[in-house]
């Protein structure tokens, strides 16, 4: 397993180089520069333009720009510098990362605990009454964009005189020391965003987990556990589940990219302090190392969610440890 | 005098010495609605993003901007009234007879928030060190060059600093608003040498570590999220009681990008003010008036930016080129404008007909309204016929001489509330008079590329309004890089092209050329005066309306009046107070 695990980070790095190409020609490929908004600008000489230029080191042929940008990660671990902020960029992202990892996995955890059940629930009582009130329910929240929930949920709180309408704190606790009512202000302002981003995923998770459980209920090894006389309970958790659930664990490896790029309108709606604007702040101002570095990260995430998923799906299937 | 009144002269002159820099701030305000105030509070606004660094030089941002007006001053400020510029960190200044030479007195008693005295060494390093380096990011030297040549700017004594200029300015102390920087601490970094050393201070990281001499002091950011600024206990302004100013203690700035989430977070009662616009203002009101404790201000502030329509002199196609060049076509594009019903529909009403360059409120401002004519689309059409655009195919679309349609392209931004609409309304009134208009939508941050590279026909598009107009030279001098209806007048060094310029073309880049230098106030604003009548005339771009500013205020707050944000040295929050 350890070899098998080794194996697969060295595969990465190739990978890797390969897709930071690709962002780098991406970026070059999309029209303009940083410095279109000061050329624009009439209180901007050109003689100024050409000193920010060297000064960026955007003067320098586009393979010279990449391999220094490389030797940099490589070497130094430094992902280059902000145009806009005049700061390191793995600065600028780590001061965003902790908000935006606590809010992904807290949500990924919560619509796991809320959907599985529910598709278990839904995949045994087919036509029962719950179960259809629950796909109706589900399609709806499929079909609606978390931007629009939070807009609603928002309007609803404040029609109801409550002032926990975006952010994750209170304006006065924001930049103070934690305390308990501090946390109590986070988790009052908490539950919008988690119902607001977690909705949509706890759907299509429902509907997944719904689908293959009818999958494998149907299957000759249920009825045969059936047939020979074991409790409905271990049938359904022994049998049905561990095979069901498969699928699942590959798909939560490709859902920790969304970390970075999946809730970007509804953390601007919800004014959340993720990564997810800052991103696209990157992508529209050109601040290229910036866009760089979050597009090569979210491939990393991609990377790394898939082999988290493949040594999951070992360990929950012997089958596969096997082949 | 006997001796007693003497000593009594002598004692109270000693006793009020302590305030001797101390400056007199709101007396003039009472068409603002100025009072004196009450000390305390803490007082939450919005920003529309996080800013890009604390560093004035460092970037254009107005985000940036709007924190760093509590907390940097320049020489000469503005008066929140009546927008002329008085003394700032400099307490007076005198003008050579030719206004060349400019000699300006420091204010003394003026502290840094570190403590360190502020002097006239601080004035001449941030002009020649920081301001007018070419390194900088954000230099000053197209506004503080005259002749072709920056100013110079040398240190006479303590507290006194000179300017030369190789030619008389006519605005020379608009640009002076720019913002001063502790000497002690930049020049160990000398931004001369090492401007690149120069843009890595005072990054978001180290907000703690910036000083003004400016009402608010930095007191923390936390990225993303809020900007906590407390106030300046020995800051050199007091009121008209001679309390000392400002009236609050803390001064916070809570990142909110979407407009809105700003607004719901003011409902919610966690932001004390928001800028609205008049899509948000009909919602507002009516909750005002069902008894929410806030009230929404509508003032007739100068800056904002008034929405014109313009066609492209240069458009790709030669007749249409042909006809935009007519005066006639713009003419009858005039008669085809309802400005009241954009006025009406699209403004909510909380707007009035525009100026032409020079906002109504701003002492340049000349009566054009006449000018603008009624919305009469049979007298359009007449002149369309004049004009020989008849529709000879009898298709219901008038044709140009050569048999086309008479169709074009309107360039408008989408991400707004207002132009789509007046897009439409434009669209449809000409379509009745058989003038086919294709709508192109494009973010608003890609419309003035566009319409310097020339790939539009007509474009709906809006310049902000200066007090001054010399500081909009770049857009309403024909050949200037901003005049983007008419780049055929710019050649491809940057210098105007007379020889494609119409005679009213010309007679306006005159004006701005001597405007620029003449420095009596009377001179000046005859020649505005006449460029205004010229531009009503001729419409190098056609005016549509001017909106008024709105904002949403908690009841607790005193002394609101109506800011922007990003103006340097427009800045109302050292008056502001809660009741």
């Amino acid at each position: 397993m350890l070899s098998y695990a080794l194996r697969r980070i060295l595969g990465m790095v190739p990978t890797l180089l390969l897709i930071s190409v690709v962002c780098f020609v991406v970026i070059q490929l999309q029209p303009g520069s940083f410095l279109d908004q000061y050329l624009e600008d009439p209180r901007v000489t050109k003689e100024t333009v050409a000193t920010i230029t060297r000064q960026l080191g955007l003067d320098q042929p586009l393979w010279v720009q990449y391999l220094t940008w490389i030797k940099g990660i490589v070497l130094h671990g430094d992902f280059g510098y902000s145009f806009a902020n005049g700061r390191p960029v793995a600065e600028l992202i780590w001061e965003r990362l902790g908000w935006t990892v606590f809010l992904a996995v807290l949500t990924l955890i919560v619509s796991w605990l809320i959907a599985i059940p529910l598709g278990i629930y839904t995949a045994l009582n087919r036509y029962g009454i719950g179960a259809t009130i629950t796909n109706f329910l589900g399609y709806i929240s499929l079909a609606i964009p978390d931007f629009l929930v939070a807009l609603l949920l928002i309007a609803l709180v404040l029609s109801a005189g409550g002032t926990n309408v975006g952010g994750l704190f209170s304006p006065q606790y924001i930049g103070e020391p934690w305390s308990w009512p501090k946390v109590l202000d986070l988790l009052n302002h908490l539950w919008i965003p988690m119902i607001a981003i977690g909705l949509e995923g706890v759907a299509g998770l429902m509907r997944q987990m719904r689908a293959s459980m009818l999958d494998v209920i149907n299957q000759d090894y249920v009825r045969t556990a059936r047939a020979k006389g074991l409790a409905g309970r271990a049938v359904l958790w022994r049998h049905a589940v561990r095979n069901a659930i498969n699928p699942l664990i590959s798909l939560a490896g490709l859902s920790l990219p969304t970390l970075i790029s999946g809730t970007i309108i509804a953390s601007i709606v919800l004014n959340l302090p993720t990564i997810g604007p800052y991103l696209y702040d990157s992508l529209l101002n050109k601040d290229q190392y910036v866009a760089m570095t979050l597009l090569l990260f979210s491939a990393l995430l991609l990377l790394i969610g898939n082999l988290l998923s493949d040594l999951a799906l070992a360990w929950a299937d012997p089958r596969i440890r096997f082949e | 005098m006997t001796s007693r009144t003497a000593l009594l002269a002598l004692s109270l002159a000693l006793l009020s010495a302590p305030a001797l820099a101390a400056k007199t701030m709101g007396g003039d305000l009472g068409s603002l609605g100025v009072v004196p105030g009450k000390v305390g509070g803490t007082y939450t606004l919005p920003l529309s993003d996080s800013p890009q660094t604390f560093n004035y030089y460092g970037a254009i941002d107005n985000n940036t901007y709007t924190v760093l007006n509590n907390v940097l001053e320049s020489l000469v400020e503005y008066n929140l009234a009546t927008y002329k510029l008085e003394p700032g960190l400099a307490e007076s200044w005198t003008t050579s007879k030719d206004g060349k030479v400019w000699t300006f007195k420091i204010r003394k008693g003026v502290k840094w928030h570190d403590g360190v005295p502020f002097s006239a060494d601080d004035v001449v390093f941030s002009y020649n060190n920081i301001i007018l380096n070419p390194g900088v990011r954000a230099n000053q030297i197209p506004n503080l060059s005259f002749g072709g040549e920056p100013v110079k700017v040398e240190k006479v004594d303590a507290s006194t600093v000179r300017m030369t200029l190789k030619q008389a300015a006519g605005a020379f102390t608009q640009p002076l608003r720019t913002f001063i920087l502790p000497k002690h601490v930049f020049e160990k970094i000398d931004p001369l040498k090492n401007p690149a050393d120069y843009m890595k201070m005072w990054g978001t990281d180290k907000a703690t570590e910036v000083i003004g001499t400016g009402p608010f002091k930095f007191a923390g950011y936390v990225a993303g999220q809020k900007i906590s600024l407390v106030k300046n206990p020995d800051y050199w302004k007091v009121d008209a009681k001679g309390t000392r100013l400002p009236y609050l203690n803390r001064l916070e700035y809570l990142i909110i990008r979407d407009p809105q989430a700003q607004v719901a977070q003011f409902l919610a009662g966690n932001l004390d003010q928001v800028n609205i616009t008049g899509a948000q203002f009909p919602d507002l009101k009516q909750k005002e008036v069902a008894g929410a404790p806030f009230k929404v201000v509508r003032s007739k502030a100068l800056f904002g930016s008034p929405p014109h329509i313009a066609f492209n002199f240069d458009a790709k196609d030669p007749a249409l080129a042909k006809v935009f060049r007519d005066l006639r076509f713009r003419q009858a594009m005039q008669f085809a404008v309802n400005r009241q019903r954009i006025i009406d529909d699209v403004f909510n009403t909380v707007a009035t007909l525009p100026g032409h360059g020079v906002a109504p409120i701003s002492e340049f401002y000349v009566n054009t309204r006449g000018a603008l004519g009624k919305f009469d689309l049979k007298a359009a059409g007449q002149k369309l016929d004049l004009l020989g655009l008849k529709d000879t195919d009898r298709d219901g679309i008038r044709n140009l001489p050569g048999g086309k349609n008479l169709e074009f392209d309107l360039t408008y931004a989408t991400d707004s509330t207002v132009y789509p609409p007046i897009a439409t309304i434009f669209q449809n009134d000409l379509k009745s008079i058989g003038v086919k208009v294709n709508l192109k939508g494009l973010l608003v941050a890609n419309m003035l590329a566009t319409g310097q590279a020339g790939n539009y026909e007509a474009m709906l598009y809006a310049f902000g309004d200066q007090p001054d107009p010399q500081l909009r030279r770049e857009i309403w001098q024909p050949g200037q890089a901003l005049n983007y209806w008419h780049m055929s007048a710019r050649g491809e060094d940057g210098k105007p092209v007379f020889a494609n310029m119409q005679p009213w073309e010309k007679r306006i880049w005159d004006i701005f050329d001597q405007g620029a230098t003449v420095v009596d106030p009377i001179k000046r604003r005859a020649l505005y005066g006449e460029w205004q009548a010229l531009f009503s005339k001729n419409l190098p771009v056609i005016m549509v309306a001017k909106a008024d500013n709105l904002a949403a205020v908690n009841n607790r707050v005193g002394n609101f009046i109506y800011n922007l944000g990003p103006i340097p040295t427009y800045n109302t929050n050292t008056l502001v107070y809660l009741k």
